[in-house]
């Protein structure tokens, strides 16, 4: 009706218009990038009401001051905002293509640029609008709001992609791996957001690039590349908790080269769920990133850009301790994080066909936490780890023809860990090659196959084959499938750990220390017994996976988009821990072995409508079942037990069984995005659901069987109001949670978090 | 310590007086009663947390299932307690079996059962978590007994008795509650049903 009446009224006004003014003025064409009008471009003039243009894409101003804003825009095209006298000269203006209409560009699936629709497994981009309106200032906050992602609180804030722990997902910043993990987390609070461009999400080991730890899937964050020849962007943002986010960006591009720096600060109060207990759950925190990328043209052939992070984290905490004296005792704990990255890459394309790329990349990783008694300033503990990790990749792209592209990689890694924890120092060396083959033999069909080798030092080598494909039935549905197998690598820990913890009086030895570290102890006399004989375990193997992914991508109405991937995955050999040998003080000795089997299955539901130019809507639903094969095993031979309160005992039955721990049967997002045209605010409503989930084992059995151990399902409702001004200034207004949700079991939610910032460009040109 | 004595099996005793209207007179069936033990302290070493040394070695804490009571080692013991660590008194041929089930339904010593007294190199309730008597609940660090695992003692007096361990912590909190940090620690609760005719029915 609102349609019909403005066409009305401009058909109208157009006739006037066209009477009064048609030998004076000229039309004004709205056009795309191809020079095709675009019939259903409106225009806004000084925040009246929008006026459709003509089939024809044009449109006669009129009454057009010079100081008037003029606000231009269509469905799937870039809004344009141009002053009145800016306006006057012209008699076309193009608007570029929204990303999403235009294709988004992966890099991640292939290593090579590819769009979404041609790639045939699963991936998702999370474009810089949609990070922007979720107000997050750390990676966490934006992946906790994508369908089938969730962001779990063990060691740090860790992702958990298709029911599968941060171990078994590869971080990437620009492409590179980023290293660093406590006790197999990633924690995605080290990665702020303010200078991304996109986030690729790649589920599922259907890469044949990626080798270890790309078992679930891939995060590619893709950092921003300044465009203009002088870029200088200020921010500023503070939320709840005294947190605090300035930043800086800085971009010269000059001739053939480009300069991109970020220096971004954040410090933060932290929070406490448990007022009562001492120690806040999140220890207040500050952490410093500066990032600096050269990108420059050395000859029309090549190619060179270096890129280089430093990342510095400094925490303070406190807790109480109770150990075998009747007063507890505080403890202060300092804690700190250092992390470099240096990538320099060279780029090689002789001709059209060839194109070569060698990268380097190094990391260091380094962690200090020192506990002390507050009484008396006497050490606690004390623990220090210092990684090294350093690759050398050769990769090699060959365009055969039209519909075959090849890319053969061959790479080296050495990596280094010295810690309190470990021996010496110790070196892994690696060595991999893979092989990819993207093959289109006729427009409605691609494949994607590769096959990836790795050689260990120390755990043996691993092939891990894949296969994609894709069918397109029409333009609008097109089937996706890929089968792929996946590993992970027994890490530094799982191998070479020779911890003792001197308070409980227990020791934990890699497996390659095992029958050393046992042998050491018995010399002593220490050990009383020996349970498995360390030279019985074997080889710690690496974790391996099969995985399937299959589903559609479904455009029935331009309007409305709908993408589905079901996937399951089959993982064998875990590797988890368990006592090898007795002490005669009762406590034991632990090391690591191959035992478990898991699965992980489920289904992501994505959906997209447009109802209008300035109102979308999205809903995301995931289905996730997890089990432990070994558990359900003890469970069907009757050999598991639980007792509630009363201290009745009674037989677990498969009925009881939950799952892994962690896991939300169901989750889903609903997210209504809307721009107001009279104010130029856009509005941003999410809310976002995380079914219930196990938290914890409490009646003795480690497994989760029973009502009790399960958190509830909570809903976050998180609100953005955001409005970019002519002159570039960017102003943003919102808060997360706002229903003030949480609870002990979710350690990472805060509760509500209220936030405003502020991003001023200085000069981009 | 406080020791209570509960009342168990009343249906069963309720039977066994109906039945006493029957012509013929048998005797009575006296229901045995479980004996609730409750935080039985038994502190394990002190440890250097720096250096890992045994600072003070804290004695065992023996218990005569017989008496119901703590005993000094020289007496009759039957179990002694430290920590996590449980033995059995070898000496005076006490011997243990760990049986998987629930306690009220084990009404007699199951013939899978493997009886063994501690030796020099093995206890007959092994340590370590999953192993013996309890889980190490890595998540939560604390140490909760394992359900469906009831200890079978043959006592110094040669009979036998089911015991099920409750609880690691003082106060037999529910395992939600517990601070592995502050809620003291190594406080037995447990109940156990002894048969006092050296028979293997409970």
């Amino acid at each position: 009706m609102f349609r019909i009446n403005l066409i009305k009224l401009l058909l109208f006004a157009a006739f006037l218009f066209s009477g009064i003014n048609a030998q004076a003025k000229r039309p004004l064409r709205i056009l795309d990038k191809s020079g095709e009008a675009i019939p259903h471009a409106l225009i806004q003039i000084g925040g009246k009401k929008p006026i459709p243009v003509n089939a024809a894409g044009e449109i006669i101003l009129t009454n057009l001051l010079a100081e008037d804003q003029v606000i231009i825009f269509a469905l799937g095209y870039e809004t344009k905002m141009l002053s009145g006298q800016e306006c006057t000269g012209k008699n076309q203006i193009i608007l570029e293509e929204k990303e999403s209409a235009l294709e988004e560009v992966v890099v991640s699936a292939t290593r090579t640029d590819r769009s979404v629709s041609d790639l045939p497994m699963p991936v998702t981009v999370i474009s810089q609008e949609k990070i922007q309106q979720t107000g997050g200032i750390r990676l966490s906050e934006v992946l906790l709001e994508q369908t089938g992602l969730q962001i779990s609180s063990d060691h740090g804030a860790g992702l958990q992609m298709q029911g599968l722990d941060s171990d078994y997902i590869l971080i990437l910043l620009d492409g590179e791996p980023l290293i660093g993990r406590t006790a197999g987390t990633f924690d995605l609070d080290r990665i702020s957001v303010s200078n991304i461009e996109r986030i690729e999400i790649l589920r599922g080991p259907s890469s044949a690039i990626y080798g270890s730890e790309a078992m679930a899937g891939v995060i590619n964050i893709i950092t921003k590349s300044g465009t203009q020849a002088k870029t200088a962007n200020l921010g500023f943002r503070h939320r709840s908790f005294n947190s605090w986010n300035p930043f800086v960006e800085l971009g010269i591009q000059q001739k053939d080269w480009q300069v991109d720096v970020l220096y971004d600060y954040f410090q933060t109060d932290g929070f406490d769920l448990t007022p009562t207990v001492i120690g806040q759950t999140q220890n207040p925190y500050q952490g410093q990133t500066a990032q600096v990328k050269v990108r420059g043209q050395l000859s029309d052939k090549f190619e060179l850009s270096l890129f280089g992070r430093g990342y510095i984290e400094n925490a303070r905490g406190e807790m109480e301790v109770n150990s075998n004296s009747p007063e507890a005792s505080r403890i202060s704990m300092d804690n700190s994080l250092r992390d470099w990255n240096f990538n320099p890459t060279l780029r090689f394309k002789p001709n059209e066909n060839w194109l070569f790329s060698l990268r380097g990349m190094s990391s260091w990783y380094a962690t200090l936490a020192d506990s002390r008694y507050e009484s008396s300033g006497e050490s606690f503990d004390f623990q220090d780890f210092n990684q090294f990790y350093h690759r050398t990749e050769l990769q090699t792209d060959y365009q055969a023809n039209e519909k075959n592209l090849f890319t053969l990689g061959l790479g080296q890694i050495t990596e280094t860990v010295e810690a309190t924890r470990y021996e010496g120092k110790n070196r892994f060396d690696a060595g991999y090659l893979f092989l990819q083959h993207q093959w289109n033999p006729g427009k409605k069909v691609n494949v994607v196959s590769g096959l990836r080798a790795d050689l260990h030092s120390e755990y043996g080598g691993r092939i891990s084959p894949k296969i994609s494909a894709q069918y397109k039935f029409s333009k609008a549905f097109s089937a996706q499938a890929s089968i792929g197998s996946g590993f992970k690598a027994p890490d530094f820990r799982q191998l070479l750990l020779n911890f003792n913890n001197a308070a409980a009086g227990y020791y934990v030895f890699g497996s390659l220390l095992a029958e050393d570290g046992i042998a050491n102890l018995q010399s002593q006399g220490l050990v009383s017994q020996v349970l498995i004989r360390p030279e019985s375990l074997g080889e710690l193997k690496a974790e391996t996976s099969w995985a399937i992914n299959g589903g559609f991508r479904w455009n029935p109405d331009p309007r409305l988009k709908i993408q589905v991937n079901a996937f399951r995955n089959q993982i064998g050999n875990l590797i988890e821990t368990a006592p090898i040998a007795r002490l005669t003080s009762g406590q034991n000795v632990f090391s690591y072995f191959n035992v478990q089997s898991v699965i992980t299955q489920g289904v992501e539901i994505d959906l997209g409508y447009t109802f209008r130019e300035n109102i979308r809507f999205s809903a995301g639903y995931a289905f996730l079942d997890t089990r432990d094969l070994d558990a359900l095993e003890q469970i069907d031979g009757g050999q598991v037990f639980k007792r509630n309160e009363q201290n009745i005992t009674s037989l677990v039955t498969r009925s009881d069984y939950g799952g892994l721990f962690n896991r939300s049967r169901h989750s889903g997002n609903l997210k209504i995005s809307y721009q107001e045209y009279h104010t130029g605010i856009n509005f941003s409503l999410r809310g976002i659901y995380r079914g219930r989930f196990g938290f914890g084992d409490l009646n003795g059995n480690l497994i989760l069987d029973d009502d009790s151990e399960y958190a509830d399902g909570w809903m976050s409702m998180n609100f953005t109001a955001s409005k970019q001004f002519n002159n570039g200034i960017f102003l943003e207004l919102g808060g997360t949670n706002l229903l003030n949700t949480s609870t002990p079991n979710q350690p990472n939610n805060p509760g509500r978090m209220l936030f405003a910032g502020i991003q001023v460009p200085l000069f981009n040109k | 310590m406080k020791t209570t004595l509960k009342t168990l099996l009343i249906p069963v005793l309720t039977i066994a007086l109906f039945s006493c209207n029957d012509a013929k007179e048998t005797e009575p069936i006296v229901p045995l009663e479980a004996i609730l033990v409750e935080d039985l302290a038994a502190p394990n070493d002190v440890i250097n947390r720096a250096t890992g040394q045994v600072i003070e070695t804290r004695p065992f804490q023996h218990f005569s299932l017989e008496q119901n009571q703590i005993v000094s080692e020289s007496e009759d013991w039957d179990m002694a307690f430290k920590g996590t660590t449980i033995r059995v008194n070898s000496d005076k041929g006490v011997s243990a079996a760990i049986v998987t089930g629930i306690f009220d339904q084990i009404d007699v010593v199951p013939a899978s059962a493997t009886f063994a007294q501690d030796t020099a190199s093995e206890f007959a309730i092994p340590t370590g978590g999953g192993k013996g008597w309890y889980n190490y609940n890595p998540a939560a660090n604390t140490i909760t007994p394992i359900p469906g695992r009831v200890l079978l003692v043959k006592t110094s007096a040669g009979n036998y008795t089911k015991i099920e361990i409750l609880s690691y912590y003082k106060g037999n909190p529910p395992a939600a509650s517990i601070d592995p940090f502050t809620t003291p620690s190594a406080h037995y609760t447990f109940r156990y049903i002894l048969q006092p005719d050296g028979t293997q029915k409970f």
